[in-house]
């Protein structure tokens, strides 16, 4: 597919946006009257939520609140199962080809209203996010359907898109090229089917209130206030209903401080918190249950290649990995067990041909060294005709992590390469609109797989992605990637990710720094939470309440 | 009689002909303990933030990565360690009998134990050993060895085994330590040169009050951010007391419509809101990223904080200017400039001393407060309130890295606010210390 990964995840600033959904309840120890975590007897969970959803439109959602509260409102034609695996949703059953593929809806799907799903809904919904008007940010998304980018950029009519409603229950759908991928596409977010009805009626306002929006899945949006509360209840429509033992979630807090939301966890004021490094020592001593996952997400700092930036020459680069040592930022500075220091592009979760992509394909692990740090650097400073260095500057983001690994750097920079490294530390839509005009050297990044293929990182810094902000643009790169995207092969496609693996590790568009493990706390009442890293986390659909 | 409430510059006494005259009033002492204290506690900071970093010398900003979050230490000798990133234990070593300590350093602890039948994952876990529970899980693994590097320190450790699956406890040891650096950092704080990697041993100084979450002795950065904070403290109230007494001085003065017009000019800036116009001259400025706050904080101070002290001074000096002394003087043709300097300052020199010590802590605090949410100074350079900031996030485990520099800003504040107090009563001559 030619553009890829949008920016569900990108850049997630920390441990605190990772968990952006997190729940609270209190155990109810004192009276019924009180929030309680967790609520046996009404089967209900509280939690608190680290920010309120911009939008539950799934057109145009692109964060990760949005994808927690919709995967719990809204079923696509897969879904993620119990066990992170994929499973039937809307679609019963399904046909994968090299060309296209088939779905077969359920009859007993139905929308909250009573109506059934259709296979229209789903059309309507596919030609609507593509449409130039709606402004998708995640139209890219598509594209491996066939005629969506000429749709999506107004060149087609948007009924030319390759998805047809052959009857109310059967879906076809043509690929434009390979897409062995398009299963863990169709559970995504931007898949889910929309009302056309609905849609129509509400316009721009659409999804805007809890009663502007009609949905298909586990739960309905009870009570909405913007910016305090939210309140999901079990759908009586939906056709899996028994197996759905929350009857309630309940999220009266919305805060994005992890302190506060562990000060809440303590009191048993909500179900689950995540916990940040300063957070954990105390966790411990509390004898809390901690719990860890790998939230799939890589950090990275991503160098700038426009035009008469230092950061574009390679002897730099190098210099700069010979000096940061992921190891050590990962052990000392961030100190959270489940964060693992990164030296690829790929991490450990992304899938190969049979075992883990890095398993079959180990990386070449450059390690710090100082003295040769300071060889690159000086044949860079000769490279580029430097009389002294100029300052650079650092774009971070604002959490207290970000800020503590950004001075970090600052202090490496200095004392091992005698460089100067201004911090300029932006909140979250400042640092990409930064980003995007290109104005830093190096920035602190992350990136958040939006799908279950290798391909959702590797085509990031591709010279025709929108998403490659360093403007990174090596032809042998793109090459590879061309090639891997022109084949439904496994092993041709997983020998050029291992070629676009060494390319990363010897040029240095991005020098990988951790992949993220997101810890937290929850009341050991509350099981089977899923954690994941596709498809809404954390997900209540299989949750229950032990009494 | 009556008895003016202004006084009048030194003159020499004794001439026959004043007798009536009435000797002047000594002050009133500031020689009480309290005040003392404060002069101590002022003169200590001051010391504290400018000889401190000549007598303490280490630098504010140097990362002792193998030292994060650390108590108080003293200066020792550590061993250097060259770490290889991972680590396996040989194969021909066979399976130990019991949990295995291989090394044990504050870079790296290397555990093996023996692979036990039916158990496919294990779960280590980590704790103090003077503590009860189990301690912090750290991984879980299908192999039968591991190497936690995870920000160790030389306190006792107990390690524990338990299967992954089930909970059930497996072996448990204690284990301490040793001191130990990487070659990697030791190169970069300069201790070795980058081409040496032979030496075995070096010496790393002690921290009196620990290290904050980077590794940075607490003591340096308090006398580096006390730097910062004592100069704005100072330096702010400097500029606008005097352009405020400028101001209030030339409106009293000239009295009639300059008068009127300065002092809606004063009600005006007096509504400008001081956030709003903090953030608007950082904008301004052209204050880019990463670079220093701290002039913008002080012309924000100056362009917004100097109301206070015009009115102040005007007040003072329009009462001055219809006493019947300032009259007579007038009349008898004394010049303008001579009526200032002999009647107007040796009067309103007090209450600017007084307004001044006031404003010293009310900078001071300010500064803390925007440094506090960002606004003030950026890294390396730091100040308490930004110390505050940082230590904020490590409350719950490292209480110590907020409440030192909050210590030092409510002890500065509290000085000043004595020391003016004090002052302020001292030069008051209404409040009875009068003998006729």
């Amino acid at each position: 597919m030619a553009k890829t990964s949008a920016s569900r995840f990108l850049i997630v600033p920390a441990v605190a946006l990772q968990f952006l959904a997190i729940f609270v309840l209190s155990v109810g120890l004192l009276s019924q009257a009180q929030a309680q975590a967790v609520d046996a007897q009404k089967s209900k969970v509280t939690l608190a939520l680290a920010t309120e959803p911009p939008t539950l439109n799934s057109a145009v959602a692109t964060d990760t609140i949005a994808s927690f509260v919709l995967s719990h409102l809204m079923e696509g034609l897969l879904v993620y199962g119990s066990d992170g695996e994929l499973a039937a949703g809307v679609a019963e059953r399904w046909q994968l080809d090299a060309d296209g593929a088939t779905f077969w809806l359920r009859d007993s799907a139905r929308w909250s209203d009573g109506k059934p799903v259709t296979a229209h809904d789903f059309v309507f919904a596919w030609r609507h996010a593509l449409k130039p008007s709606t402004a998708s940010q995640y139209a890219f998304i598509f594209y491996p359907i066939k005629n969506a980018e000429a749709v999506n950029g107004g060149q087609l009519a948007a009924t030319e898109l390759g998805v047809s409603a052959v009857s109310d229950h059967e879906l076809r759908v043509e690929f434009a090229k390979p897409c062995p991928y398009f299963l863990s596409l169709a559970a995504f977010m931007t898949f889910l089917p929309l009302r056309e009805d609905v849609v129509a009626h509400w316009g721009g306002r659409y999804a805007a209130d809890s009663d502007k929006l009609v949905v298909n899945g586990a739960y309905v949006l009870d009570k909405w206030v913007h910016g305090a509360h939210l309140r999901l209840r079990k759908n009586g429509h939906y056709w899996q209903k028994d197996g759905v033992k929350i009857h309630e979630i309940d999220m009266p807090y919305i805060t994005a401080d992890p302190s506060a939301q562990f000060n809440l966890f303590r009191d048993q004021q909500i179900a689950i918190a995540p916990l940040d490094t300063g957070l954990l020592d105390e966790a411990v001593e509390r004898g809390f249950n901690i719990e860890y996952f790998h939230t799939g997400s890589l950090y990275f700092l991503e160098f700038n290649f426009r035009e008469g930036r230092i950061s574009s020459n390679r002897a730099f680069r190098k210099a700069v990995q010979r000096l940061i040592d992921p190891d050590l930022l990962v052990n000392k500075i961030i100190g959270l067990p489940g964060v693992k220091p990164a030296y690829s592009l790929f991490p450990v979760t992304v899938k190969g041909s049979e075992k883990p992509f890095r398993e079959e394909y180990p990386v070449m692990r450059v390690d710090a060294d100082i003295a040769e740090a300071r060889k690159y650097l000086k044949r860079a400073k000769a490279e580029l005709g430097l009389e002294s260095w100029p300052p650079l500057v650092m774009l971070a983001g604002d959490s207290p992590r970000a800020l503590q690994e950004a001075e970090y750097y600052q202090y490496l920079f200095k004392k091992g390469l005698g460089l100067e490294l201004r911090i300029d530390q932006q909140v979250f839509k400042q640092r990409l609109e930064k980003m995007r005009r290109g104005d830093f050297d190096i920035v602190v990044a992350a990136w958040g797989p939006d799908y279950d293929d290798i391909m959702t990182f590797a085509d990031l810094f591709t010279s025709w992605n929108d998403n490659n902000r360093g403007r990174y643009d090596n032809p042998l790169y793109d090459r590879w990637i061309r090639l891997a995207q022109s084949s439904n092969d496994a092993k041709t496609r997983f020998n050029a990710m291992a070629q676009i693996q060494r390319i990363v590790v010897e040029d240095v568009p991005i020098l990988p720094t951790y992949e993220n493990g997101a810890l937290y706390v929850q009341n050991p009442r509350l099981k089977g939470v899923r954690r994941s890293i596709f498809g809404g986390d954390p997900n209540f659909r299989y949750a229950w309440i032990e009494q | 009689m009556a008895i003016s409430v202004f006084r009048f510059a030194p003159k020499t006494w004794g001439a026959a002909d004043d007798l009536e005259a009435v000797a002047p009033i000594p002050l009133p002492s500031m020689a009480n303990p309290t005040v003392i204290l404060s002069g101590l506690m002022v003169i200590f900071l001051l010391l504290f933030v400018t000889v401190g970093p000549s007598l303490w010398r280490q630098s504010p900003s140097q990362q002792w990565l193998s030292q994060i979050s650390e108590g108080a230490s003293r200066a020792r000798s550590v061993r250097i360690v060259s770490d290889n990133g991972a680590w396996r234990p040989s194969k021909k070593a066979d399976a130990p009998s019991g949990l295995k300590v291989h090394a044990a350093n504050t870079e790296y602890v290397r555990l093996q134990w023996p692979k036990l039948a039916g158990i496919e994952r294990y779960r280590v876990y980590r704790g103090d050993a003077d503590k009860p529970g189990l301690g912090l899980a750290i991984t879980e693994t299908a192999d039968s060895y591991y190497q936690d590097r995870l920000q160790l320190s030389s306190e006792v450790y107990r390690y524990t085994i338990a299967d992954a699956d089930t909970g059930l406890l497996l072996l448990s040891r204690e284990v301490r330590p040793e001191a130990a650096m990487s070659v990697f950092e030791a190169q970069l704080q300069g201790l070795i040169p980058v081409t040496n990697n032979k030496t075995q041993w070096v010496e790393i100084p002690g921290h009196p009050l620990g290290t904050d979450a980077l590794g940075r002795d607490i003591l340096a950065r308090l006398m580096a951010g006390g730097r910062t904070s004592l100069f704005v403290g100072v330096v702010a109230p400097l500029l606008f007391i005097t352009f405020g007494c400028i101001f209030g001085a030339i409106a009293g003065l000239m009295g009639g419509w300059v008068d009127q017009l300065a002092m809606r000019f004063v009600d005006f800036v007096v509504a400008l809101p001081f956030l709003l116009f903090m953030i608007l001259f950082r904008v301004a400025f052209g204050i880019g990223p990463g670079e220093n706050g701290i002039m913008p904080l002080i012309v924000a101070m100056l362009v917004l904080s100097w109301p206070g002290s015009a009115r102040l001074i005007r007040g003072q000096v329009l009462a001055l200017r219809s006493q019947p002394f300032v009259e007579a003087s007038r009349i008898a043709g004394v010049s303008t400039s001579r009526i200032i300097l002999r009647h107007m300052l040796p009067n309103v020199l007090p209450m600017i001393l007084v307004a001044f010590s006031f404003a010293i802590p009310q900078a001071i605090f300010t500064e803390a407060f925007l440094s506090f949410i960002g606004m003030g100074v950026s890294p390396p350079t730091t100040s308490w309130g930004a110390l505050c900031n940082e230590g904020i996030k490590t409350l719950l485990s490292h209480p110590r890295q907020l409440i030192l520099p909050a210590i030092f800003i409510s002890l500065s504040v509290l000085a000043f606010n004595i020391l003016g107090d004090a002052l302020r009563d001292a030069t008051d001559r209404r409040s009875g210390v009068v003998r006729a």
